[in-house]
């Protein structure tokens, strides 16, 4: 039972009459096996059809391929059949004349007595032997997708796809013919992939289901598992104790992306534009669209003066694009002005953030998320994040006492802390930063109770030498030059670094309110476009003297950025350093990805802690929040190809899966974690945000 | 009192109309139509039944021979309406014939080949608006026989219809139909036998509709001008003779026409129905 068929990364764009493209479906990956009964569920216009008639080989994909059995699909064939929603009989012939059809041109070489015998028994299967002299205008619905579904079968295809088989049928019908098909398929052992729009539907008959996201550039939104056990009886899978709460999933799915295109709408429509997030005019990507104060049509086309962008940030390594992008006026100058505001404390920042004294602010990766549940007491803000700008690059810092007691481990702090008998005090940048976080988690899953075996305390980073050389903490996490600092001075060493955390996570992102990013089209693109292209510089060693030169301007880090850009890192430990490869990373492998996946890690995380229940409707928070699609057209504005992520779970360093379509089940795995709440989050309405973006 | 009064009225004309359903049917026939004879009637009366005979002139004045001996025969021309409406349902069964023949063949031929379809369809949509007499010159220099120019313009007249509702026809295949064939990989003869040539009968239908209506408006017009015998020489004859008859000749030979021409209509509607029957 290995993989069938694949589909590997497949976009599928409609060419429009104006000239421009419409992206129905934008990198489909999807595995299935064999004998395996999948189904596709989403609203209209979600591209389930399209990506059906792709499988079917009725229509050729723009980019990427479907495998069966490691063969590619280009045409369509008789062993891939299709029974269509209108159910496509010949309407001169009868029951048996259609049926016949399939089975004498695919089965030419059999003998016709054996024919005939297929034919009989296909029919005989469906049920219609009485009615097989009848034309289709004699049949009821029903009956025509019988005799539909007996064409498809009776030639033994080795895929059947199903049309939104009975969407034109009555619910007694539907209902009986569900099982029916049930029966047929599971007896066939064919594997069959269904477009539905009925959930019920997809829940009874499916070993998993594949949620869609809205067009245009629909994609995989989440995919169920569906675990009733075969044969399966209706009644009996109701019952099943499972199923409401998988009911749940997919309605909720379902409901979170109607709210979502609401959503969409309705911001675009009040900033005036046409949300051209899928159909992008022939003519590209217009670099200069923005405006201070957004947009009558006559204006978008004359000249103009750049436009200023007040772009806060909080001086540490992660910044790196920020300061290569200015120093060599990477940003495009005729679209863009960027003035770049640093910031000494993280709550600062987002203070003026938050009115709108700052367009953009490079932030923690967790603030999006934070900001729009309202984290912390605050008034919930529509914070969008339209890219990554940098992953890793923490560290944890201990004082050097701790090394004098032996602390050179995770169990060492354990056994250390359980001795001492009164918290540890550790510094953060932010409360509920990614670097808390990627703390909490860490010590967690050492055995250490981050709530009652430690003190959690923001320090502005600056800061964070002085407070251990005070003994104020214990130790801190932050970026690699504040540890270096620390290091450096003799006052702290590393104990772990987020390598040994989760290797490649988001860091810091760029972060603005969803009205500026809708309101301003054309300098998000080009600021992104801008870092994008210094973080490839970035992330280039050869690069580093320039590197070390640009942070070593009074405005960055000052003179000491050289001991941050060390090729060796040192623990400070007395052991010899090493060379930690991608510690800092900006460009290379999808880096730039505003990933979905990790946003639902952060979720986890946030409810873990109880900071807030896990929201039931994530997908549509992380939908309105992530916006990969911006950074596809940043990407595309700085001559990158597009970028992509991948839908596989990942894993932290203490090796447990997350599965973005399960996280409760994550959190249910980890060590010591209550099953958190879970409820819906409201999120921060039109009006409010309208009143603050202005 | 008053109550009842009123739905007394309101029923009366219900039961009235109730009351004769085979009367209620022919009603309308028999007031428009007696209407429309009486206007002839009176026009004839005012103008003089010289010029416009009425219809009971029509009728006394021809009822013999032409009446009540269809297939009369004097030889030469001088023959019973039977036979010069028999005369020109030759022509035109042959005309028609050839048309319909060649027509959903080139039709055919168009609508499966895209290049072939686009190249000619210039062609055909100049060549469609030509009226059917002004063939008729170039086709008596081509075949220097007036039989066969007749059949010519009936031919050249009728078959624009034909291909161009069967080219379409076929383009118009729905894609459900097309799909299932690719699905199927169904060879070329398989695909034109079992969806191709059903799902374009009503398309061809429509087309040989609109040409036999053609062809029958041709080819009096073209017996008109040049021909021995068939209805339309009927008409021009009876008008040259000039004699105290000809008017009603005429006027009966136009009605025969007409009726003719609603029979081939209907006859052809048939058929396809026939034809198509168990399809859409």
């Amino acid at each position: 039972m290995g993989r069938f068929l694949t589909i590997d990364d497949v976009t599928k764009v409609f060419p429009l009459k104006d000239g421009g493209h419409y992206i129905a479906l934008k990198d489909i990956d999807l595995e299935i096996k064999e004998g395996e009964f999948v189904s596709l569920i989403g609203h209209s216009g979600c591209g389930k059809s399209t990506l059906l008639n792709l499988l079917a080989g009725l229509t050729q994909a723009s980019s990427g391929g479907i495998l069966i059995d490691g063969r590619e699909v280009k045409e369509p064939g008789p062993d891939r059949m299709v029974v269509f929603q209108n159910y496509s009989l010949l309407p001169w012939q009868t029951v048996r004349q259609n049926v016949a059809l399939a089975v004498n041109s695919v089965m030419a070489s059999s003998p016709v007595a054996e024919r005939k015998q297929i034919i009989d028994r296909s029919i005989k299967m469906v049920g219609l032997s009485h009615a097989a002299d009848k034309v289709p205008a004699e049949l009821s619905g029903g009956m025509k997708q019988r005799v539909a579904i007996a064409r498809a079968l009776s030639i033994r295809p080795r895929l059947l796809l199903l049309d939104e088989p009975f969407g034109a049928l009555d619910a007694l019908t539907r209902g009986n013919l569900q099982q029916q098909l049930m029966q047929i398929c599971q007896e066939a052992g064919v594997t069959t992939v269904m477009v539905t729009h009925d959930v019920d539907e997809a829940l009874l008959l499916s070993d998993r289901v594949v949620m869609m996201t809205n067009g245009p550039e629909a994609e995989i939104g989440q995919i169920l598992n569906v675990p009733f056990a075969r044969p399966r009886q209706r009644l009996e899978v109701i019952e099943h104790p499972d199923y409401y709460h998988l009911r749940g999933e997919l309605i909720g799915f379902l409901h979170q992306q109607r709210r979502l295109r609401q959503h969409r709408s309705s911001v675009a429509a009040a900033a005036g534009v046409v949300a051209a997030s899928g159909v992008v005019a022939a003519t590209g990507i217009d670099g200069r669209q923005g405006d201070a104060n957004a947009l009558p049509p006559a204006r978008k086309q004359g000249p103009r003066r750049p436009e200023t962008i007040r772009l806060g940030f909080l001086p540490g390594l992660d910044i790196a694009p920020l300061a290569v992008a200015l120093d060599q006026s990477l940003f495009d100058g005729a679209a863009i002005e960027v003035v770049p505001v640093p910031f000494a404390r993280w709550d600062r920042l987002e203070a003026k953030l938050l009115e709108a004294d700052l367009q953009v602010a490079i932030t923690s990766a967790t603030s999006p998320l934070a900001l729009n549940l309202g984290l912390g007491g605050r008034t919930p803000w529509p914070a969008i994040t339209p890219m990554t700008v940098s992953r890793n690059g923490n560290a944890l810092c201990m004082a050097r006492s701790l090394l004098a007691q032996g602390v050179r481990r995770r169990a060492d702090l354990r056994q250390w802390l359980l001795n001492r008998g009164q918290p540890l005090t550790l510094a953060v940048p932010e409360l509920g930063s990614m670097a808390e976080l990627l703390l909490r988690h860490w010590l967690a899953a050492g055995g250490i109770d981050p709530d009652r075996q430690v003190r959690f305390t923001a320090l502005s980073p600056m800061t964070m030498g002085g407070g251990l050389r005070t003994q104020q903490i214990d130790g801190f996490i932050a970026g690699r030059y504040r540890v270096a600092e620390a290091v450096e001075d003799r006052q702290g060493y590393v104990l772990a670094t987020d390598l040994d955390i989760w290797s490649g996570h988001p860091e810091k992102v760029l972060t603005c309110s969803e009205r500026w990013a809708e309101d301003h089209p054309g300098a998000l693109d080009a600021l992104g476009a801008g870092l994008m292209k210094a973080a490839e510089r970035c992330d280039d060693g050869g690069q580093r003297p320039e590197l070390i030169r640009i942070l070593s301007q009074n405005q960055w880090l000052g003179r000491r950025a050289e001991i941050a850009l060390q090729r060796q890192f040192d623990y400070g430990n007395d052991e010899k350093p090493q060379a930690l490869l991608q510690f800092n990373r900006y460009h290379f492998d999808r880096a730039h990805i505003p990933n979905r996946a990790e946003g639902a890690w952060i979720l986890s995380q946030f409810s873990r802690w109880g900071w807030c229940p896990f929201p039931s409707n994530r997908l549509e928070l992380l939908g309105q929040v992530y916006r990969p699609d911006l950074c596809d057209r940043a990407l595309a504005a700085a001559g990158y190809p597009s970028l992509r992520p991948d839908r596989h779970p990942f894993r932290l360093a203490d090796d447990l899966p997350f599965d973005q379509d399960n996280p409760l089940d994550y959190l249910k795995a980890l060590p010591g974690a209550p099953e958190p709440p879970v409820a819906p989050i409201p999120l921060p309405s039109l009006s409010a945000r309208a009143l603050l973006s202005r | 009192m008053s109550h009842s009064a009123s739905a007394t009225s309101l029923s009366q004309p219900t039961r009235r109309r109730l009351k004769n359903p085979v009367l209620r049917g022919v009603l309308p026939y028999v007031v428009c139509i007696g209407g429309f004879l009486l206007l002839w009637q009176a026009l004839s009366l005012i103008l003089g039944t010289g010029r416009l005979p009425g219809p009971i002139n029509v009728i006394t004045d021809t009822w013999d021979p032409y009446i009540n001996q269809p297939f009369f025969d004097n030889g030469g021309t001088s023959k019973g309406l039977g036979w010069q409406i028999l005369i020109s349902l030759q022509r035109v069964a042959l005309g028609y014939g050839l048309a319909a023949v060649v027509g959903i063949a080139i039709g055919g031929l168009l609508g499966l080949n895209r290049f072939i379809g686009k190249g000619f369809d210039p062609v055909i949509q100049v060549l469609r608006t030509v009226p059917p007499l002004a063939w008729f010159p170039i086709s008596l220099m081509v075949f220097q026989n007036a039989n066969t120019s007749a059949i010519f313009v009936i031919f050249i007249t009728a078959i624009w219809p034909i291909i161009i509702n069967t080219a379409v026809g076929i383009r118009e295949i729905p894609e459900d139909y097309t799909n299932v064939s690719r699905v199927l990989r169904l060879r070329k003869s398989e695909y034109i036998s079992n969806i191709v040539i059903p799902a374009t009968v009503p398309y061809v239908f429509t087309g040989l509709r609109i040409a036999v209506g053609l062809a029958w408006l041709a080819i009096v017009a073209a017996e008109m001008l040049k021909a021995d015998g068939g209805i339309g020489y009927f008409i021009w004859d009876a008008y040259n003779a000039g004699g105290d008859s000809s008017s009603s000749q005429i006027i009966l030979a136009i009605i025969y026409v007409g009726l003719v021409g609603l029979a081939l209509d209907r006859l052809v509607a048939w058929t396809g129905s026939k034809v198509a029957q168990g399809g859409h």
